[in-house]
């Protein structure tokens, strides 16, 4: 983990690191912690459930798709709350994939796999996807936190 | 995850991910008891408390191997988390699920 930085109202974190699946589940279950102590988002098990698994599906496809030989690259990951507003980002430099050629997965005849990317879009209010002409992929998870009393319990200097 | 034999039915009880890192166990698992004997296998979910896509692939795969070879897959208790997945997928209507063991054990009797 690079930082921690609180601000009034306001929550940034960055965790750097190689894309080894092990790493999945602490980092899972950071996520969810933290989204645990989030206003809003605390008493409700269901949207917990719903961003830890989206979170879960995308360092899990950064990790197995993005990084498919063993030796795996590096994986930035943001998070960052402002208000009524939580971004998880992870930032990848290994194989990109086009997501308007990812078909919705066909509920009638399930396969074993293609789930995953499906159950972000489900999951939260934005999924977007970007790669640029360097080799960077930056996917961004976007949940609106419903409005309730949404002060950060940050400890003031 | 842990494996017993009860009435002729195998139980796998899943430890507490069904995750990426525990599907490819699953589906081995699964492979090679239905390459043994058609098997009749309860996937017990009672300390699963979170699923994902890879999770559910695992089932998906493991039914579908045992169905080849004559054996079929039940899953018992599983949580909230679980349930809400399988209904999205609409893989309640693909698995028998039952919120007792013991009912999913009878069940292949």
């Amino acid at each position: 983990m690079t930082g921690i930085l609180e601000m009034e109202n306001q929550l940034y974190v960055k965790i750097e690191a190689r894309a080894e699946m092990i790493l999945l589940r602490p980092l899972d279950l950071f996520v969810r912690n933290l989204v645990q102590q989030l206003p809003g988002l605390s008493s409700s098990e269901d949207l917990i459930d719903n961003v830890e698994l989206a979170f879960n599906e995308a360092f899990t496809n950064v990790s197995k798709h993005a990084y498919k030989s063993n030796q795996k690259g590096p994986v930035c990951i943001e998070i960052f709350v402002q208000n009524n507003y939580l971004e998880i980002r992870l930032e990848d430099h290994g194989e990109s994939f086009d997501p308007n050629a990812i078909a919705d997965p066909d509920f009638q005849n399930l396969g074993e796999g293609g789930l995953g990317i499906w159950f972000m879009r489900h999951f939260m209010d934005d999924w977007i996807y970007q790669s640029d002409q360097h080799g960077k992929n930056v996917l961004r998870l976007i949940k609106k936190i419903p409005c309730e009393e949404t002060t950060l319990a940050v400890d003031q200097p | 995850m842990d494996v017993q034999r009860k009435d002729g039915v195998v139980v796998i009880s899943i430890d507490e991910r069904l995750d990426a890192l525990a599907a490819p166990k699953l589906k081995e698992t699964v492979k090679k008891m239905s390459e043994e004997s058609s098997t009749k296998l309860v996937i017990d979910l009672a300390k699963t408390k979170f699923i994902d896509s890879s999770g559910c692939g695992a089932l998906v795969a493991s039914l579908r191997t045992l169905l080849k070879n004559q054996g079929d897959l039940k899953i018992a208790r599983p949580s909230p988390q679980a349930q809400t997945l399988f209904q999205l997928t609409r893989l309640h209507r693909v698995f028998e699920i039952y919120d007792n063991l013991d009912a999913a054990i009878q069940s292949f009797v």
